[in-house]
């Protein structure tokens, strides 16, 4: 029988004499230990008794009883706790009736080391112990204890292992200095290390060799702020290590093991893709870290319409700085908005599914933490070149009348953003707290658009046919800057939060309109044929300076009351100058202009609320107030025209309830009347005449959108039977809505439309959404079910029309699991619309979107994975004689190879039926329309992916917060 | 001389240490790190693993406060009123969770909520399977000693830092049995944390009584046992965290 294995754990003074002394006593000790245990093992051979009892006396060094000393009986071979007990106030403890056995007998005692006896199973009934004497830390080394919270040496087996971070060096030391001050450690001048008297002939850093065999290779070179231990203990000799027969020779080695955040790390990926119809994709990206930094470079281009990367690509690119808390200045009503918040800064694909795209983009971030102070920084650039053939069909209702329009149009776009953000957060202290965060934006958009659009009467007669050739070339540049300022008061519950922002918008561009018009109707020849060539200069300034400030109370532990004032003043200057290409480049002045709006906005508002155990109910008034103020001139640094000011004031309430009850369910309650400025394009009191069938003006005139909004949600999930219930119902009422009227020319079907205010408009939705296992773990199912609708009032022609919407949609999902390796989805979709016209009530559209989708996932064979889905959808408008199925077939077989599954090879087809195009069925205020778009149908592609930390070689079940 | 400064020294200190406090309320802070709590999920593979510790880590954390009232006999474990800073003053409704430990009788009452339903756990005292281990650390001004304990239950490697100068059995959580009180916890290296932040010396009066009437059903700890060790074995079946439900 092997003797138990001591674990001694002792504090040594920092006197390398005495240390050893101490380490040879112990030596000492144990080996009497030994002899003891051998002794009694074979003496347990004879009639030992089964339970024993096992006393002593603890005391000091200078003969003290130290009363209420904790003793304990525990096992030898895992330190497993068998019995405890207390000295009494003479010192004297006793374990009655305990079986006889191998014990460790440990004591402690506050300032006292604590104290280990190996016990052996004894041929009596009682176990005197006799008087044990515990010895007092130093009181250097119970400053350490104490302060430092850590032992500063422990023996584990044949090695010692030392805390650095107890033994305090100059800052910019190398470990060699640090060294010299460990107990039982000598360096030389050369720098020669030597333990316990004997040289150390290796060094190895966090269990790896360290540039070579030269053990100086790493205590010269490494700083000791890096290291969080040092571990010194025997090495095979590598005779032994190459052979594998222990030659029992032992050589002295160092392992030094780095502090958390000097760890660094490293992963990336890289995808390279070929398809057929010369379809590429290459996206990459390579990150670096230690537990203060990040560094990620990311970039990616592709013809097969991804203009941009995935989340978890864009997770990955932004790191710790993807989300943040606290970055919203706008204070309200509802706290300050402590919530997490991620908008994927345009780097994320947002592909509409219409058209083909070249994209390409690529850029660096960088991210600092240390608890106390983040900065990240990013720089991106990206850019889509879009090519759109689209054909829509369009119906106009008027009073006894309807019209169709047919539009052809051929668009190329191209988009570049060069974007620059920062953003700084430096807790001061524990109870202030700075943010200040600053985007920058330069972005070019060039567009050409080729459109031929034809107007039909009612008898189906060509009426009016317009071909359009315009083009455009926008720059902008965009600035937005925020800082937010926190402070916690000393009283629990009172904060103070203040925040301001600068945004600037700004942005130049030519735009040039050319058109032929054909009147059929026209009654003479030159009012047959009209044509426009337009050059427009158009240059727009936006700057806007914003204040907020939040003060919360706490009157009591459970009524809080809150308080807000939100700050801003947006100034904006719109100038454009039309000229006549066709005249010499005349300038239009009709259709020219210049002006300068300013819209300040003030608002204070304040809540009570109270909390208290899952109830939370918030009352709240705001008074807010609105100034308009807007100047016209015919040209820029010219002479006033008109002036208009208003302002707008208002009281607005707020209720708002949050409650969670018991047995897991959830509900709340808001109510909000929202004041909503006009945009300021639809107060230009100017002609937008780029569609010369389709002209807008703005006016002057316009009031602010007032509206009720009302909302609920409740939530209940049975944790037993896993069933989840969602329920949302939400309804909002115009009191002023900002609404587009228009006069429609009878003959030539020319719309006119201006935005007016209009009482009366509506909007109702709600929804269920409930799931829940059929079989545990295997089959889940889920239901899905909304309803939209809405009412909306214009004037066509000076004649009210409503136009009302009922959407409903049904949707049932299964999902089943049969096995690891086997993942099958399918889910049917039924959407049903009905559009109704107040105006024209034959014209009532039904809509209808069906759809059924089959997916599954199999790991068919070792680490190779096929993917497949059918996507079948049927668009139908029985009115428009409109019914197109839709069968997406996409599958995909990968495979993973080498070491970690770092290759994966994929070999993909998408759209194997070659269906694919881009359906929209709308309908609103007199119209209904059908708009097709070409997009990216069949092709096949191969593709290789290399991931520096390798793939998964499992199915997820779930796709988690990807 | 200077041997004799260090003994006075001493005494003054183990004086202090001696006024023992053998009643009163603990203050503790209960902090979950979710990345690290997330790391510890089988069906998570180390990729998820890492990329959740790079987008999350150092944000993670998420603080409750809990109340531990104890005197040498007798123990109750349960949340504090006090809110936290996350919440912004608004509050959440707290699981019903008094832990009711009597050493003398040797008798666990405990009221727990799991899946929408209050449970009863009425049973004696186990022994619990505690490792005694050398290290020591000052835990709110009192040095502790450290010891560790396994829950195969929820898969939890948990160390205790028990007081040497507070001789009573009772601790945070469910966990008792220790020579001294324990007023530290790590579970799953550093997943969640019980630390005690302040420690109350007083006389108790109702604190540890039994409510007249409890609502709940009762059972013993071994069928509690199971139906945790069930429903964990489910979830992460499913490949969903079971502690997003129940308490790690």
């Amino acid at each position: 029988m092997r003797p138990p294995k001591p674990v001694i754990g002792f504090y040594p003074k920092f006197i390398v004499k005495k240390y050893l002394q101490q380490l040879q006593s112990i030596m000492r000790k144990f080996s009497i230990f030994l002899f003891l245990c051998l002794f009694y093992t074979f003496s347990s051979l004879a009639q030992n008794p089964l339970r024993v009892s096992i006393k002593g006396i603890v005391q000091d060094t200078s003969s003290d009883v130290l009363a209420g000393a904790t003793v304990m009986l525990l096992q030898p071979k895992d330190s497993a706790l068998v019995n405890f007990s207390r000295a009494n106030d003479k010192g004297i403890f006793e374990f009655r009736n305990v079986k006889n056995a191998h014990y460790i007998l440990k004591i402690s005692y506050v300032g006292y080391i604590p104290y280990q006896q190996l016990i052996s199973p004894s041929v009596k009934e009682i176990v005197d112990l006799g008087t044990i004497g515990i010895k007092p830390i130093s009181k250097e080394l119970l400053e350490v204890v104490v302060k430092t919270a850590r032992a500063p040496l422990t023996i584990k087996g044949d090695t010692i292992e030392y805390d650095a971070r107890s033994f305090k060096v100059p800052q910019g030391s190398t470990v060699e200095d640090l060294l010299r001050r460990l107990p039982g450690m000598e360096v030389d001048a050369q720098g020669n290390i030597k333990a316990q008297g004997k040289d150390i002939k290796k060094v190895l850093v966090d269990g790896k060799a360290f540039f070579g065999d030269d053990p100086k290779a790493a205590t010269k070179n490494l700083g000791a702020e890096t290291i969080s231990k040092v571990q010194v203990f025997n090495d095979k000799s590598e005779q032994a290590k190459l052979t594998g027969v222990d030659d029992g020779k032992k050589e002295k080695a160092i392992n030094l093991e780095l502090k958390d955040e000097y760890k660094k790390g490293a992963f990336g990926k890289i995808t390279a893709a070929v398809g057929t119809d010369s379809r590429t994709a290459l996206r990459g990206n390579y990150n670096r870290f230690n537990k203060k930094e990040q560094f990620s470079i990311l970039g990616y281009g592709n013809n097969i319409n991804e203009t941009g990367v995935n989340w978890s690509d864009y997770g990955e690119f932004k790191g710790n700085n993807t989300f943040n808390q606290n970055d919203n200045g706008d204070f309200g009503f509802g706290g300050g908005g402590r919530y997490y918040y991620s908008n994927g800064d345009g780097i994320t694909n947002n592909f509409d599914g219409r058209g083909f795209t070249k994209n390409g983009g690529g850029g660096v971030n960088y991210n600092f933490d240390n608890k106390k102070t983040k900065l990240s920084t990013s720089y991106f650039y990206n850019q889509t070149r879009l090519t759109l053939d689209q054909y829509q069909s369009k119906k106009t209702f008027l009073q006894d009348n309807s019209f169709t329009t047919i539009d052809t149009t051929n668009q190329s776009n191209f988009r570049g953003n060069h974007s620059i953000g920062t953003r700084f957060e430096q807790m001061v202290d524990s109870s202030n707290t700075v943010i200040a965060k600053v985007n920058l934006r330069f972005s070019t958009n060039t567009i050409a658009t080729k459109e031929a659009e034809r107007n039909f009467s009612e008898a189906n007669a060509l009426r009016t046919a317009t071909e359009l050739n315009n083009s455009s070339d926008v720059s902008s540049f965009n600035l937005t800057s925020n800082i937010i300022y926190r402070h916690k008061f000393k009283k629990k519950g009172r904060t103070f939060a203040f925040s301001t922002g600068y945004n600037v918008n700004n942005s130049d561009g030519t735009e040039n309109l050319n058109s032929t018009s054909k009147f059929l109707n026209a009654g003479t020849v030159a009012d047959q044929i009209r044509a426009l060539g337009q050059l427009n200069n158009n240059a727009n300034r936006q700057n806007l300076l914003k204040g907020s400030a939040l003060f919360m109370e706490p009157l009591s532990k459970k009524i809080y009351w809150e308080s807000f004032y939100n700050f801003s003043t947006d100034n904006r200057e719109v100038g454009r100058d039309a000229f006549n290409a066709k005249l010499a480049n005349q300038r239009m002045d009709s259709l020219s202009t210049y002006y300068k709006n300013n819209i300040s906005y003030n608002r204070f508002g304040t809540s009570m609320r109270y909390s208290h155990s899952g109830v939370n109910v918030t009352l709240g008034l705001a008074a807010l107030r609105i100034d308009l103020d807007g100047k016209l001139y015919p040209r820029k640094d010219a002479q006033l025209i008109s002036s208009i000011s208003r302002n707008y004031n208002e009281v607005t309430p707020y209720i708002g309830a949050d409650i969670e009850l018991k047995s897991n369910t959830y509900l709340s309650f808001n109510y909000n009347l929202n004041i909503d400025a006009p945009q300021i394009a639809d107060l230009q009191p100017v002609i937008n005449n780029n569609n010369p069938f389709y002209l807008s003006t703005g006016n002057p005139d316009l009031s602010p959108e007032k509206s009720h909004s009302l909302g609920t949600y409740f939530y209940k999930f049975d944790p037993a039977t896993f069933l989840n219930i969602n329920l949302w119902a939400d309804y909002s009422y115009y009191l002023s809505q900002v609404v587009y009227n228009q006069t429609v020319d009878p003959t030539t079907f020319v719309t006119r439309t201006r935005p007016e205010n209009l009482s009366g408009g509506r909007r109702f939705s709600s929804g269920l959404y409930t799931g829940f296992p059929i079989i545990k773990t295997k089959l889940t199912v889920n239901v899905n079910s909304s309803l939209n609708v809405s009412s909306n009032p214009t004037y066509i022609n000076g004649v009210l029309n409503q136009n009302n919407t009922q959407n409903y949609e049904f949707r049932l999902g299964f999902s089943l699991t049969p096995s690891e390796k086997l993942i099958i989805s399918a889910n049917g979709r039924l959407g049903f619309g009905i559009i109704k016209y107040t105006i024209s009530e034959a014209q009532n559209q039904h809509i209808r979107n069906n759809s059924l989708d089959a997916s599954v996932k199999w790991n068919f064979a070792k680490k190779t994975f096929l993917e497949t889905n059918l996507d079948y959808t049927n668009y139908r408008n029985d009115r428009f004689d409109f019914n197109q199925d839709i069968p997406i077939f996409n599958c995909s077989v990968r495979r993973l190879f080498l070491k970690e599954n770092k290759l994966e090879v994929r070999l993909a087809a998408f759209d194997i039926f070659n269906k694919r195009q881009s359906i929209v069925q709308q309908g609103y205020q007199n119209t209904v329309s059908n708009l097709t778009a070409l997009t990216l149908a069949r092709y096949f592609m191969l593709s290789l992916t290399y991931n520096m930390k390798g793939h998964v070689d499992k199915l997820k079940k779930n796709q988690g917060w990807e | 001389m200077k041997n004799s400064i260090i003994i006075i020294a001493l005494f003054a200190l183990s004086f202090q240490t001696y006024a023992q406090q053998n009643e009163g309320i603990i203050h503790f802070t209960r902090t979950t790190y979710w990345t690290k709590l997330n790391g510890t999920l089988s069906y998570l593979s180390k990729q998820e693993k890492e990329k959740q510790a790079y987008m999350f880590g150092g944000k993670d954390d998420w603080k409750e406060y809990t109340l531990l009232f104890f005197n040498e006999k007798e123990s109750r474990y349960t949340h504090s009123e006090e809110q936290s800073e996350e919440s912004e003053g608004y509050s959440w409704r707290k699981e019903e969770y008094n832990i009711r430990r009597n050493f003398e009788k040797n008798t666990m009452n405990d009221a727990v909520e799991m899946l929408g339903k209050v449970y009863l756990i009425e049973d004696s005292l186990q022994v619990p399977n505690w490792k005694i281990l050398n290290d020591i650390k000052d835990v709110a001004g009192h040095i502790c000693m450290k010891a560790m304990i396994q829950d195969t239950v929820k898969n939890q490697k948990i160390i205790a830092w028990f007081a040497q100068d507070i001789p009573v059995s009772a601790g945070p959580e469910r966990l008792y049995g220790l020579p001294g009180l324990i007023l530290a916890l790590d579970i799953n290296d550093g997943a969640v944390t019980v630390e005690a932040s302040r420690i109350e010396s007083k006389k108790l009066t109702t604190e540890l009584d039994l409510p007249k009437k409890q609502k709940g059903k009762k059972i013993n700890d071994a069928a509690y046992q199971e139906m945790l060790r069930k429903f964990i074995q489910e979830k992460i079946k499913e490949e969903r965290n079971p502690f997003w439900i129940i308490r790690y």
